[in-house]
């Protein structure tokens, strides 16, 4: 898929082209790499890295600027993971889960934000992150790893005995569910907020001013969703694997 | 922007919206230090920061709780040894009363009685001299008849 053809005529216009499909390319060796995904990526990383270390500088009882919005962001993520995971185990997930919420809305909100375009490429333009297959795939597989790591090391070979619950005629479905998970996760993220900067984009190029401002709010407000989207679901997931069988009749949670 | 020092564009033969490459396992890489990295400086701090303060507040809660109860209890004992000080002055002052009245009606009693004695003695008194009268008188009537007959008698025969 190259460029948006259609469009190309309108790119007579001073205001704003569209661009995609086109990749900044940086040769590892002989491995080729996104430039436009970690150029942003890093952004976002020094961002939230700065935001931690401003937080934590010096720790006070009373939080207050910085320490304080962290500490509502921490405890926001500690909730999720409590009620996905349980009160139980959720402690040593909190960082990977916190991380994917953390980075993934960021990442949309800077594409959202930021005007990333004004910052000229040889090729491909900037934008945010998770608007690259690549990363969403990386989170998702991530995600699936977590999962399979969390169900193992708390049941060992008995995680196996997940597929058979309730009943064993559910083994198919469960083996397919392992294939969907990732799948879903990654184009749920992946196509939201490429089609929401595509949206931006082409109303952008066809009415400048004022028109795409309540499709931008949209925008915000959908990327966030889909950040708390993928982490709670990633949580939900974990809690899953290692889920007790013990006792029936426990809803699980099922993927939107 | 500098960064065409590092990079090396190339004309995007392939490419595309689906183009998985070498992107996906440095971003996955790159995420698991972010993982590790913010671990370090955001969750472990700040969560040890969360914790300390719910357990401060917990501790300080349960002592002011404590304190709460000891100050309840001492009131209670202190309402308890006022109205037991409150019982012991009112039938002190009702000891006392009952004593004022028990000596007041003995006393009274005792003078009663002697009055009465003093009464009867008198009236014995009295009796005695009426008898003492009443005798005398009696003997002088005896006395007087005597008289009175022998001045008769002697007047006949002489």
């Amino acid at each position: 898929m190259d460029t948006l053809h259609l469009l190309d005529t309108f790119n007579l216009l001073p205001f704003a082209e569209l661009e995609v499909g086109h990749h900044l390319y940086w040769h590892l060796g002989n491995l080729k790499v996104h430039g436009q995904v970690f150029i942003t990526s890093w952004f976002v990383i020094a961002v939230l890295i700065l935001a931690s270390l401003a937080a934590t500088r010096s720790i006070q009882r009373i939080p207050t600027g910085m320490q304080n919005l962290m500490e509502y962001a921490l405890e926001f993520i500690r909730d999720l993971a409590r009620t996905q995971i349980g009160e139980k185990e959720y402690r040593a997930w909190v960082p990977f889960v916190g991380t994917l919420l953390l980075f993934i809305f960021l990442s949309n909100w800077s594409g959202a934000l930021i005007p990333w375009r004004i910052i000229k490429l040889p090729e491909g333009e900037l934008a945010a992150p998770t608007s690259d297959i690549n990363t969403t795939v990386a989170f998702a597989l991530l995600t699936s790893l977590a999962y399979f790591y969390a169900g193992f090391k708390k049941k060992g070979l008995g995680y196996f005995g997940n597929y058979v619950q309730p009943e064993p005629i559910m083994l198919p479905f469960k083996i397919i569910e392992d294939f969907t998970k990732p799948l879903s996760l990654s184009f749920r993220l992946f196509g939201n907020i490429l089609a929401d900067e595509l949206v931006v984009a082409v109303l952008v190029l066809l009415v400048p001013l004022f028109v795409p401002l309540p499709v931008m709010v949209l925008g915000l407000f959908t990327s966030a969703i889909q950040a708390l989207i993928f982490a709670t679901l990633a949580s939900a997931y974990i809690g899953e694997a290692m889920e007790d069988h013990g006792h029936e009749g426990e809803g699980h949670e099922e993927h939107s | 922007m500098q960064w065409t020092i590092f990079l090396a564009a190339e004309t995007a033969k392939e490419g595309g919206l689906f183009d998985l490459d070498a992107t996906l396992p440095l971003m996955a890489l790159q995420f698991l230090l972010l993982v590790v990295v913010l671990n370090v400086v955001f969750y472990k701090p700040l969560s040890k920061a969360i914790d300390d303060r719910s357990e401060y507040i917990r501790v300080n809660q349960s002592e002011a709780q404590e304190r709460l109860t000891k100050a309840e209890t001492l009131a209670k004992q202190y309402e308890q040894q006022l109205v037991e000080s409150r019982r012991k002055s009112q039938a002190i002052i009702a000891t006392a009363q009952a004593d004022a009245t028990k000596l007041a009606s003995q006393k009274l009693m005792e003078a009663q009685q002697e009055a009465q004695v003093q009464r009867e003695q008198a009236q014995r008194e009295l009796d005695q001299q009426k008898q003492h009268a009443l005798r005398s008188l009696e003997e002088q009537v005896d006395s007087l008849s005597n008289q009175i007959l022998e001045k008769l008698l002697g007047q006949v025969p002489g």
